[in-house]
């Protein structure tokens, strides 16, 4: 079928043909190889700056830096043009990024709870981040009127969410003991359908009992339970033990007095209450520390927790704390 | 043919494309061989999707063949020193509608480095050439297609090519505008330029081309001087219309007539062969009957492209 | 001279476009709105101008680079303009730089235009100015540099509309690499690998992002720029390459 246009155009053998494609790809293959070349050396450059660059800055600085040059919520949330709650979660995400920090000083803190009212201004129903930043400001911070005032923001947008006034009421509870407070808020928890029903029974106790070390225990047993975030659940766990060695401290509190008053003295060491009859054992302390005993102050104390956890006794029971 | 230069060349020139998802191998062009000598008006036909204008992007540099060689100048496609000495205007542009057209010619310009005083005559006198002068400083966008079309040629004519490449210039222009781009093309012509452009209008390529090309199914199907190609194996008949001939005369004619009309006072009489033409004339003569025309009936392009249509479709049928 | 002529060409056909102006006046209307939200709020007033001034030259940078960019090429192959050029002794690696640089030169006149609008507010307002603020300004045109290269490589390969999306996701993911690195530390191996190639591969932008320095005035020390500056111009430079690479290798269909 194939015409050749003219004499001179056919007579061109096949090999003039070959040898004419290995000229073109010599050609491309020269241009590639330099292109090439010049895309590595130029990825290499980049990925060379961007090393240096990350070693300059320390990442956790820049990190916490984002989070404090984060514009207030209500600025922010207008200029996210509808992904406001994407910006909630990718901010969210940064806090727990810095919280996983070896050291995380006061000052950082502060820019956390900047962050946590920027997240909860986005996203006014997100209440995982309102029950978990407080707690984070309560324990770890030791802001207690961060906490609340996050807390209460939250009860204000999800008035149906329970955990928020039970967290409150913890709040009040164990850092400011301010019993009528935490018995009101584990009264508002109570109220809200969909709790669970240790809410009620907590609720009820509050009220008649103040702050017992039983009723604290209780009340860490359920925090444990629910909390979902390991690290969450360690701090709870904590505190449970601490309540732990200040109900014990609390008992042999009672042993000490009792060998004083039967021999006019304080014991020597702390088994001599077990010696001679006072307390059937010493408890273990669940620190894997010790329970010991000052000769000259009578005073009792943990080998780990110097610093006593204070304790309220409801009225009624007799207390050498208060 | 002996002293003429070969300035555009492929041999075995073929394209495959991958289309779809699956990437389909589709076989757009297949073994082409052409041959473009200087000063010549060369026409490359053949019916829309046969191939043209694949090939002339092939010429240009601007797809790369699957197989087979392309020459411009002796040089590869896509070689800078080659390309410096071709113009080229690619199938319906829509050109910077914001530039107008002193300021879109001067563009091209630069591109060849042109510049300054120089350039500014070259922009004139191809305005000039074009006929569009008195829209030098009028926005592309507000140009007719005809316009468009003329300053796309001017705008391949910048570098003062040696060979200009047009592919389907004639295509979308109404009678007026067509006669305009070929006047141009014959212009280009006188002026030395070897011109090679593409077309599925036979009748333009008729008028103009020294030699066509005519592609199909990106297959070249035959390829030479026009008057060579129709002349070959095209019937020579010959219509002659005659009037007031007798009826006696009228039955000594039908013998010779392949077909016979009589309309009033006139016949039509289609004879096989030239031969005929004396005896038919001596018939007249003697019945008294007067002859209004004789006209030769050539062979067109138009029905060598159609005989080659449909030779490829019952060769293809013949193949499955 | 002939990437100078592409560019300018590129250039003439940006600024003959209206939607360029209809942005660069709303930008404008933003900057000088600052004026009024100023007698709004109590305190820092002249922390509001800076960060919406940055903002919008920063926002509006941005959506040109994009949307014009990812048509730079596309654009010129729907209208086989592009078969005029390349046709002509023009190595492909030149139109595109020359398209690229065009752009740049839009974006600089615009960019120039917003910062003008903001330096009157300032002025008018008595706003200190300070070299941190032309720092910032500069990194924004960098990461303008990236974004425009990220678009111009898109469109070398696949459709404007593709172009957009792919585009838009490298400059929302640009942001966020610190974090996905971050994420890929928490992970397992595999994913750990997979995260820290994304960040290390994608650029990050977040490195041009001073607005938050300069509104708390905290200064950037002069090699931190001059690092930036170069991981900004070689991030550029490696998108220009590959696009070439790619450009070389294509058919126009």
């Amino acid at each position: 079928m194939d015409m050749s246009a003219n004499s001179a155009g056919s007579s061109g053998p096949a090999s003039t043909s070959h040898e004419w494609h290995t000229h073109l790809s010599s050609r491309s293959w020269l241009g590639g190889i330099l292109l090439g070349l010049a895309a590595a050396v130029l990825l290499a450059t980049v990925l060379g700056l961007q090393m240096e660059l990350d070693q300059r800055h320390d990442e956790r600085a820049g990190r916490l830096e984002s989070l404090r040059m984060l514009p207030r919520g209500e600025v922010l949330r207008p200029a996210l043009m509808g992904f406001h709650h994407l910006g909630a979660d990718i901010i969210w995400l940064r806090i727990v990024q810095v919280l996983g920090e070896q050291v995380v000083t006061e000052q950082d803190y502060e820019w956390l709870s900047h962050a946590l009212d920027v997240v909860t201004t986005l996203d006014p129903l997100y209440i995982y981040a309102y029950d978990a930043g407080g707690t984070i400001l309560a324990e770890l911070a030791h802001r207690v009127d961060w906490s609340n005032r996050l807390l209460e923001k939250g009860m204000k947008a999800n008035p149906a969410a329970w955990r928020l006034p039970f967290t409150l009421g913890f709040n009040y509870f164990f850092h400011l003991n301010d019993y009528v407070k935490a018995g009101e808020y584990m009264g508002q928890a109570a109220k809200i359908p969909g709790r669970p029903l240790y809410v009620d029974t907590l609720a009820a106790r509050l009220y008649v009992e103040g702050k017992s070390p039983l009723l604290a225990l209780q009340y860490l047993e359920i925090m444990i339970q629910q909390a979902e975030d390991p690290q969450l659940r360690a701090i709870y766990e904590d505190k449970y033990k601490e309540v732990l060695i200040a109900r014990d401290l609390g008992t042999m509190d009672l042993a000490l007095a009792r060998y004083r008053q039967t021999r006019g003295r304080n014991p020597q060491t702390i088994a001599d209450l077990v010696k001679e009859g006072f307390v059937a054992s010493v408890p273990e302390e669940p620190f894997g520390g010790e329970y010991r005993v000052d000769p000259e102050t009578g005073e009792i104390e943990s080998s780990t927790h110097r610093e006593r956890l204070r304790l309220h006794r409801p009225p009624g029971a007799n207390s050498s704390q208060e | 043919m002996s002293t003429t230069e070969t300035i555009l060349q492929t041999e075995g020139l073929t394209k495959t494309f991958k289309v779809g998802f699956w990437g389909r191998h589709v076989t757009v062009l297949e073994g082409l061989n052409l041959g473009v000598q200087r000063g010549e008006v060369f026409g490359f036909l053949g019916p829309n999707g046969a191939g043209k204008t694949t090939t002339i992007k092939i010429l240009m540099g601007l797809i790369y063949p699957t197989g087979g060689r392309a020459t411009v100048f002796g040089r590869p496609v896509g070689d800078s020193r080659a390309k410096a000495r071709v113009g080229f205007l690619p199938e319906s542009p829509y050109f910077y509608d914001y530039l107008t057209a002193a300021e879109f010619l001067q563009f091209y310009g630069h591109l060849f480095s042109l510049r300054g005083a120089a350039l500014e005559k070259q922009v004139t006198e191809l305005l000039d050439m074009v006929g569009m002068s008195h829209a030098k400083n009028m926005q592309l966008r507000k140009f007719s297609k005809g316009m468009l079309q003329r300053v796309g040629i001017a705008q391949a004519l910048i570098n003062d090519p040696e060979l200009v490449v047009l592919d389907e210039p004639m295509s979308g222009l109404d009678p007026v505008g067509r006669k305009e781009i070929r006047d141009l093309i014959l212009r280009l012509k006188e002026r030395g330029k070897t011109v090679f452009f593409s077309s599925h209008i036979l009748h333009d390529a008729e008028l103009l081309c020294d030699r066509v090309a005519i592609i199909l199914k990106g297959r070249m199907v035959a390829c030479g001087r026009v008057s060579e190609l129709v002349g070959e194996g095209a019937t020579r008949s010959v219509e002659m219309v005659v009037e007031g001939l007798s009826s006696e005369g009228l039955e000594h004619l039908r013998p010779l007539a392949e077909k016979l009309l009589i309309q009033g006072n006139q016949v039509l009489v289609v004879l096989s062969n030239q031969q005929q033409v004396g005896n038919a004339l001596e018939i007249v003569r003697i019945a008294k009957g007067s002859v209004v025309s004789v006209t030769p009936q050539k062979g067109s392009l138009e029905e060598l492209f159609i005989r080659e249509v449909k030779g490829t479709q019952s060769s293809s049928r013949e193949g499955q | 001279m002939r990437v100078l002529s592409i560019a300018f060409n590129t250039f003439r056909e940006n600024i003959r476009e209206k939607l360029l102006y209809n942005l660069l006046i709303f930008a404008l209307l933003m900057i000088g709105s600052s004026i009024l939200l100023t007698r709004l709020t109590v305190g820092e007033w002249d922390r509001l101008i800076i960060n919406l001034g940055l903002s919008s030259i920063n926002f509006f940078g941005v959506l040109i680079a994009i949307f014009v960019g990812i048509s730079l090429v596309s654009k010129e192959i729907d209208k086989k303009t592009i078969y005029t050029i390349l046709s002509k002794p023009v190595p492909r690696y030149e139109f595109l730089l020359g398209k690229y640089l065009g752009l740049m030169i839009t974006l600089f006149v615009n960019t120039v235009v917003m910062v003008a609008g903001l330096l009157a507010v300032m002025a008018y307002l008595n706003a200190p100015v300070t070299l941190l603020l032309f720092e910032a300004l500069g990194f924004i045109f960098l990461e303008l540099m990236v974004i425009t290269a990220v678009a111009l490589l898109f469109s070398t390969f696949t459709s404007a509309t593709l172009s957009a999306i792919f585009t838009l996701a490298i400059y929302a993911v640009g942001h966020l690499s610190t974090d996905l690195k971050q994420f890929g530390a928490q992970m397992d191996s595999v994913g750990k690998a997979a995260l820290n190639a994304i960040y290390y591969v994608l650029p990050n932008l977040e490195r041009f992002n001073l607005k938050g320095q300069v509104i708390h005035h905290v200064k950037i020390s002069g090699t931190d720029v001059l690092l930036t500056t170069a991981y900004g111009l070689a991030y550029a430079g490696l998108l220009l390459v590959l696009a070439s690479i790619i450009f070389q290798r294509r058919d126009f269909q």
